[in-house]
């Protein structure tokens, strides 16, 4: 155990490695400087841009720019080139922004998918089945953008509240009721579209898993005692059937600082997403890196950590 | 005599049924397929998006097209489908070729339908080009992991390969004298190489040398490897950085979604090859003295296909929503052109006046991806050897 944890960080480290350099080499190979990208500003005169590129150290070869870069990551004092902010503070604020919608959204996923997984694999093949067979690739082939304005014009005209934004502005000195329904129809939306998707994912595996389980003797057995179908069903179908879910636990810890750009940006919510997609249209690479780096150590903890759940939920793996 | 007994020999033989089975391979699959109502609708919807794109391709573009998704009408702005253009005051080369807007008109006057036709063609080619590229690099490194995994890397072999990465890397930064140097110095020890394998090696090389052919680490490992470092980057977030950065271009987009997503299809095409390599037919083959290169591509990939076939035919769903998703935020292809993706993103100032700008290219794509979502699905069932033997 201790020796795989072991050799599994070592790993990690260095694929951390890798994609650090990768995306350092993505963002500064492509064409284009960040100290181009108002050229028309009659402000940026050549000893400006100088003076800028001499700031952010752009005028060194790449591989000092890149120690510069992961230096001051580490020590937190990376700042962004668009506002001179500490950059881990601005994506601290976004990611506590952003954080509702994930869970929400998150629950609403889990909550969902498992009753409708499991019901659609015992009425196998009937027409509860085969609508939310259907259903599932509705939902997971509808364009995220296209069904949000669906949901907005669907919401405005039929209960007369206002959704985009993360709050209606201007409501300071009103009721506490009032601001936490209004906060809660806000959050509403965002995250039952970010959620859509993942219903319709997770529910069919859920479905897949329990028909396989369902096939094994041991349920034939259990049948054959004389057990009642909820028995059955909850009781040793459904138990075997979780093991897989135990490390998706794990993978949905990326999701944390993904948000959805197109999402966040219909809904102007400042989240994540958007500031990643707006760091993108001014070059802000401090920030497009930092928010890239983050998100790479989110994904190999997320593996590192369901690894780790595999090996103590499952008795047959033995390290 | 000896004719005769050859005579009875045969007839022994014709006695016997034939072994082979009755149905072909494709009459197996179309059983199945039959089967599956969700997948039939899907698989006809695709043709029809395939001919229409090429139809629309062909109706839309050159010098004097049928239907012109460029052409401005100011006058006939933000008409509802179906309705007819008003004669007095459009000039006659205006008037729509069939004589009334199928889907009515866009803010400037244009007619969706005709921009419709041209985005099918963007659409259907992204999606194919994007997983052509990513099923190209999916099932060449998949095979090499698959099939010589277990061969090691020596440390020359590595020096080489960073030679070569770090000289075609700094041409492309800065400095192309130091690039040139590195790709001629790894060129002098590809020669090098090349000529002491040549003759029989002298007595002994210097010690500090035989470091050199070590083995470091197996094919297997690297590819694998580089996959898990490629799934590390969120995709969408890189796609739309690289998209961002690079000049707008349709090619690109192509190009980009296509690399970043061949991780599944190269784990699925490895695992394949990993089982298949054990198996007697491609020992027999091997033992025949048939090359590498005809073992992998004539024996073990025609077994290794249908699960890549499913990813692929699912993969342009994703492509293609992936490439709608670009347009809308502004990145996709560059505006004169029309595609789906920027048809809606346009349309969604209009929503309350014009619902038909957002409605139409939102339920077009809907359509075609779940088209593509049930066909890839049904090819699954059938591709699927514990429902192919029940029948």
């Amino acid at each position: 155990m201790l020796s795989f944890i072991g050799r599994s960080v070592v790993q990690k480290i260095i694929t951390l490695f890798f994609v650090s350099v990768v995306s350092f080499l993505i963002i500064h190979i492509a064409p284009g400087e960040p100290s181009q990208v108002d050229p028309m500003n009659p402000k940026f005169t050549p000893e400006v841009v100088e003076r800028f590129r001499e700031e952010f150290h752009l005028d060194k070869p790449l591989h000092v720019q890149y120690i510069y870069f992961y230096q001051n990551l580490f020590t937190g004092k990376t700042v962004s080139w668009k506002d001179n902010q500490s950059v881990l503070q601005k994506i601290w604020e976004r990611f506590l922004n952003s954080l509702p919608l994930f869970i929400v959204g998150t629950v609403l996923t889990w909550t969902l998918s498992f009753p409708v997984g499991i019901r659609s694999a015992i009425y196998r093949g009937r027409l509860y089945d085969r609508s939310a067979t259907f259903l599932s690739y509705l939902l997971i082939s509808i364009p995220g953008f296209f069904f949000a304005y669906v949901l907005i014009i669907f919401v405005v005209t039929h209960f007369h509240v206002p959704v985009i934004g993360m709050e209606t502005f201007g409501t300071g000195n009103t009721s506490t009721v009032f601001v936490v329904m209004d906060r809660t129809w806000h959050l509403l939306l965002p995250s039952v579209l970010g959620a859509t998707g993942g219903i319709a994912v997770l529910s069919r595996y859920v479905r897949s898993q329990m028909l396989e389980v369902g096939g094994q003797d041991y349920i034939r057995t259990a049948r054959a005692k004389g057990l009642p179908q909820e028995q059955v069903h909850y009781k040793h179908a459904l138990r075997n059937a979780l093991l897989p879910f135990i490390t998706m636990f794990g993978l949905i810890l990326p999701g944390l600082i993904g948000g959805s750009v197109i999402i966040e940006s219909i809904f102007s919510w400042p989240g994540m997403g958007r500031m990643a997609y707006e760091a993108i249209l001014a070059r802000d690479y401090p920030v497009i890196l930092t928010v890239n780096f983050v998100s790479a150590v989110l994904v190999l903890a997320g593996t590192f950590i369901s690894d780790i759940l595999y090996i103590i939920a499952d008795p047959r793996i033995r390290l | 005599m000896k004719n005769s007994a050859q005579k009875e020999f045969k007839e022994d033989f014709q006695l016997e049924e034939p072994l082979a089975p009755k149905k072909t391979r494709f009459q197996e699959f179309w059983l199945i397929f039959r089967q599956n109502r969700l997948a039939i609708i899907g698989f006809f919807i695709f043709v029809l998006f395939f001919l229409s794109a090429i139809v629309g391709l062909v109706l839309t573009s050159g010098q004097d097209p049928l239907f012109d998704p460029a052409r401005i009408r100011l006058q006939e702005k933000l008409l509802p489908p179906l309705a007819k253009p008003n004669l007095d005051s459009l000039a006659p080369e205006d008037v729509p070729a069939i004589g009334f807007y199928l889907m009515g008109t866009d803010d400037l006057g244009r007619d969706v339908f005709a921009r419709m036709l041209q985005g099918a063609w963007v659409s259907l080619t992204v999606g194919f080009v994007a997983v052509g590229i990513s099923v190209l690099i999916g099932i060449f490194l998949g095979g090499i992991a698959g099939y010589f995994g277990q061969h090691y890397m020596r440390i020359n072999h590595i020096v080489l390969a960073s030679l070569f990465i770090f000289g075609v890397g700094l041409i492309a930064v800065q400095s192309p004298h130091l690039g040139a140097a590195c790709l001629v110095l790894g060129f002098l020890l590809i020669c090098y190489q090349a000529l002491t394998k040549r003759k029989p090696r002298k007595k002994s090389m210097p010690s500090w040398t035989r470091f050199l052919f070590k083995n470091a680490i197996s094919v297997d490992t690297l590819i694998m490897r580089v996959v898990d470092i490629m799934l590390c980057f969120p995709s969408f977030f890189l796609i739309l950085t690289v998209v961002a950065l690079l000049p707008a271009s349709i090619y690109n987009i192509m190009i980009v979604i296509g690399l970043t997503s061949w991780m599944g299809t190269t784990r699925f095409v490895r695992a394949e090859f990993l089982s298949l390599r054990e198996q007697d037919f491609v020992a027999a083959v091997r033992a025949l003295g048939v090359s590498n290169y005809r073992i992998i591509f004539r024996h073990m990939m025609p077994n290794a296909i249908a699960p890549v076939l499913v990813s692929a035919t699912i993969g342009i769903a994703t492509a293609i929503l992936t490439e709608a998703g670009l347009s809308f935020l502004g990145f996709g292809v560059p505006p004169p052109h029309a595609t789906w993706g920027n048809i809606l993103s346009d349309g969604k100032r209009f929503i309350f006046d014009a619902p038909w700008l957002t409605f139409i290219p939102g339920i077009v794509i809907l359509i075609v991806v779940l088209s593509f979502n049930l066909f890839g699905e049904g090819l699954r069932d059938v591709m699927n050897p514990k429902l192919r033997e029940r029948h």
